[in-house]
């Protein structure tokens, strides 16, 4: 610095042009006066980085002072506050300033605020104009950039067909199930409500948008040959089901017999095995497993209400998700709710059900409850346009009828679903006892074939099974039909000549019923075989009073006679024993007068009846004895 | 009866709405335009520094651009709502599919019962006959 000149700047001399007149005259400006350049220079004085200077300083110092200080810093609460302070107080500080300032500068008895003239600032107009150009790049980014981001994403919806895209899922969805928008949320409902139930419980359940949150997952799979190859698209559309609703329900109906299973029948709307209700099952899937939920929900609702209301002579129980009703002596219908979300759905192991059961009962149950929705949407018609929609025709047809009270109490009278289904329970147990029934008699007893044909026709709590008791190679000659009408608690026989028995639950009643009818259908297939033979019938009589007390019914006989009328043969059969057959021989070949019989005419009179034994005698069957029998007695003679 | 009687009106309301809402992200993309060509231009007298008001003007540029994409945005927005309320309240179209399915599950049905019926005449006759040849076999 020893070296430094002192250079003194002065002002140029020539004071700055303001103006050129046309003429050439050049205006100059005034020079400043020397108030006027002291004010100039004045105002050109920063006074606050001067402070901020001192300011920056002391921090500094202070700074310094509280790293020293920091140690005892940790103790010490207030210090962590103190920077705030200094900033407090130097705003005050300038704030205090300020006060000061505007006192002076409105009080004007000390001071005056005097103008200063700005020195105009040098325009440059390419600046600007390069500022402006800047702005402009700036906001024309802007806009590219948000026009590209709508671009890509219309392109990307377009292109990537693997996510379908909402609105297409949205209609979708909107033409299978019930939707509507609550203010920003769409809701949408599964209950059968529009179908007629009265169901409380709602079964609403929310759309929205599914997010892209498996996006970072579905670039690495494009890259694939074939492009989209997992080509499951993921919805774009999610649905929310309410926590109740989840999972998979069914139905189980069991027909136990004290403690065994007689029949088991798992039922449920999904047909095989329900799928697990994965989070990223398919929506109409997922709706359909909850809307499942609902109806087996409202299905063992109506049954449990109707358990409890109904008065059956053995009470029904409700215990839980299972109702027991008996439906015949010792045999109980168990219906259980199975309600399993996918939570246990690993656990519950399926009941040991013979799953290829008939499922009747199943279809039945949900068959019923279908028929009450449809019964509260679809009202006979015609429609009255004033009085309540709903009662029966027949109850409208009432008044101008003159119904009198037995008749309008008996059209009140309506069978509950549980009703119903103990009723379709107890029709199932007695087809299949009658069922056992025959199929054991007829491996039991061979010799009359007993072939029985269930009608295929039949109705829930109705069937018809015609049986046939015929000899095997003499199906010509001889024939019972038999008819079988099983009802719900009740068998009705109609027989071969008409007669009508009606028998109660017990399977023993049909069996002796059968058995008697093989020992009647063996006397008249004897008869009918006779008459072929050329033999005569001479009597013959279905319940015959003589001989030993049968256990079952009565034994039944005929007597049949040679076409000489030599030989007489009698058939006796009784239910239990089975055919006894005996023959006599009148007049004998030889004849010895004795002291009774004194003569030779007396033998016409029919002799002493001989036992056959007919399990020594060749032939397949009874009738083939018989025929072989009498084919051997008329030769002879 | 008060809410098929107001419904209409919340449509109406909510037409509206949806009208207005074009028009105002219209209006507003253009009035940002404008502004921007305005600003471009340059011609005002401030009390501010130059320097400061090109900042401004950027600063405000950079704004004005914005709102025209947020308008853009705004009315994919509306597409997308008005074809939500479209599908949502499409009744005719609703009314269609559902007689379609209707019609199509009705004709499925009568072919599963016209197939069920036949399988079961068949099967009638075959039962018919295993049954007789069941009961008059020896090996029962």
């Amino acid at each position: 610095m020893s070296y430094s000149v002192n250079i003194s700047v002065e002002a140029t001399i020539e004071n700055q042009i303001q103006e050129i007149q046309y003429d050439g005259t050049e205006i100059y400006q005034p020079p400043l006066t020397l108030s006027e350049s002291l004010a100039k220079y004045a105002q050109k004085i920063d006074f606050s980085k001067t402070s901020e200077v001192d300011i920056k300083k002391e921090e500094s110092s202070e700074d310094s002072k509280s790293d020293t200080d920091s140690k005892d810093a940790f103790q010490s609460s207030i210090w962590p506050w103190d920077s705030v302070r200094t900033k407090l107080r130097s705003s005050l500080q300038e704030i205090c300033v300020l006060a000061d300032v505007l006192a002076i500068a409105k009080e004007k008895r000390y001071l005056v605020l005097d103008p200063v003239q700005q020195e105009p600032l040098e325009t440059k107009p390419m600046v600007q104009i390069y500022a402006r150009k800047k702005a402009l790049g700036g906001a024309a980014n802007v806009l590219l950039a948000g026009a590209e981001k709508m671009k890509n994403s219309q392109t990307e919806a377009a292109r990537n067909r693997t996510t379908l895209d909402f609105h297409i899922e949205l209609l979708r969805l909107r033409q299978n199930w019930r939707l509507k928008k609550v203010s920003n949320t769409i809701i949408g409902d599964l209950s059968y409500r529009t179908t007629g139930s009265k169901y409380l419980q709602t079964g609403t359940f929310e759309v929205t948008k599914a997010e892209d949150e498996e996006k970072p997952s579905s670039p690495p799979s494009s890259p694939l040959p074939g492009g989209p190859i997992p080509s499951k698209p993921n919805s774009a559309l999610r649905v929310s089901i309410p926590t109740e609703l989840q999972g998979v329900a069914y139905i189980e109906v069991l027909c136990q017999k004290d403690q065994e299973d007689l029949c088991s029948v798992n039922l449920n709307l999904m047909g095989t095995a329900p799928p697990p209700s994965n989070p990223d099952m398919h929506w109409q899937q997922k709706l359909e497993a909850a809307q499942n939920v609902l109806f087996c929900k409202e299905l063992f609702n109506q049954l449990a209400k109707e358990a409890v209301q109904l008065q059956a002579p053995i009470p029904h129980m409700v215990v839980g998700n299972q109702i027991m009703a008996t439906v015949l002596p010792g045999i109980q219908l168990i219906i259980g709710l199975r309600h399993s979300t996918s939570g246990d759905k690993k656990q519950q192991t399926p009941p040991p059900s013979k799953s290829d059961h008939d499922h009747v009962l199943e279809h039945s149950l949900h068959q019923l409850l279908r028929e009450v929705h449809h019964k509260n949407t679809h009202h006979p018609f015609p429609h009255p346009a004033t009085g309540p929609l709903g009662p029966s025709k027949k109850r409208m047809l009432a008044g101008p009828l003159a119904a009198d009270r037995h008749e309008l109490l008996e059209m009140t009278k309506t069978q509950t679903l549980l009703e119903q289904i103990v009723q379709q329970a107890q029709h199932f147990i007695m087809r299949m006892r009658t069922e056992y029934v025959l199929d054991t008699i007829a491996k039991e007893v061979k010799d009359p074939l007993i072939s029985s044909h269930w009608n295929t026709l039949n109705s829930p709590t109705h069937s018809c099974v015609k049986i046939h008791i015929s000899t095997h190679g003499y199906d010509a000659v001889c024939r019972t039909p038999l008819i079988i009408h099983v009802g719900e608690k009740s068998l009705k026989c109609i027989c071969r000549d008409g007669k009508v028995m009606n028998m109660s639950y017990e399977p023993q009643e049909l069996r002796d019923l059968i058995f008697c009818h093989i020992s009647q259908h063996q006397i008249v297939a004897v008869q009918a075989l006779a008459k072929t033979m050329g033999w005569q019938a001479l009597g013959n009589s279905n319940h015959l009073g003589t001989g030993a007390v049968e256990p079952l019914g009565n034994s039944s006989s005929c007597l049949l006679s040679s076409p000489t009328g030599d030989r007489i043969i009698a058939v006796r059969c009784e239910p239990q024993a089975g055919p006894q057959v005996s023959v006599a021989h009148s007049p004998r070949t030889d004849f010895f007068p004795s002291r009774l019989v004194t003569e030779r005419k007396w033998e016409h009179l029919g002799g002493q009846f001989r036992d056959v034994r007919l399990d020594k005698m060749e032939g397949r069957n009874f009738l083939h004895k018989m025929e072989l029998l009498m084919a051997s007695l008329t030769s002879n003679s | 009866m008060s809410i098929p009687r107001s419904l209409p009106q919340s449509k109406e309301a909510l037409l509206k709405s949806y009208r207005t809402r074009l028009k105002d992200d219209v209006k507003s993309m253009l009035e940002n335009f404008e502004e921007i060509v305005k600003l471009s231009k340059g011609e005002h007298d401030t009390q501010l520094s130059r320097m400061t008001q090109c900042e401004q003007d950027t600063y405000e540029m950079h704004v004005r651009a914005a709102n025209i994409v947020r308008a853009g945005e705004s009315l994919m927005k509306l597409v997308s709502d008005i074809k939500q309320y479209l599908i949502l309240n499409d009744f005719p179209s609703v009314n269609e599919a559902i007689t379609q399915n209707s019609k199509l599950f009705r004709t499925k049905q009568a072919e599963c019962d016209q197939k069920l019926m036949s399988l079961r005449d068949d099967m009638a006759a075959d039962l018919y006959d295993l049954e007789e040849e069941y009961y008059s076999s020896i090996n029962k």
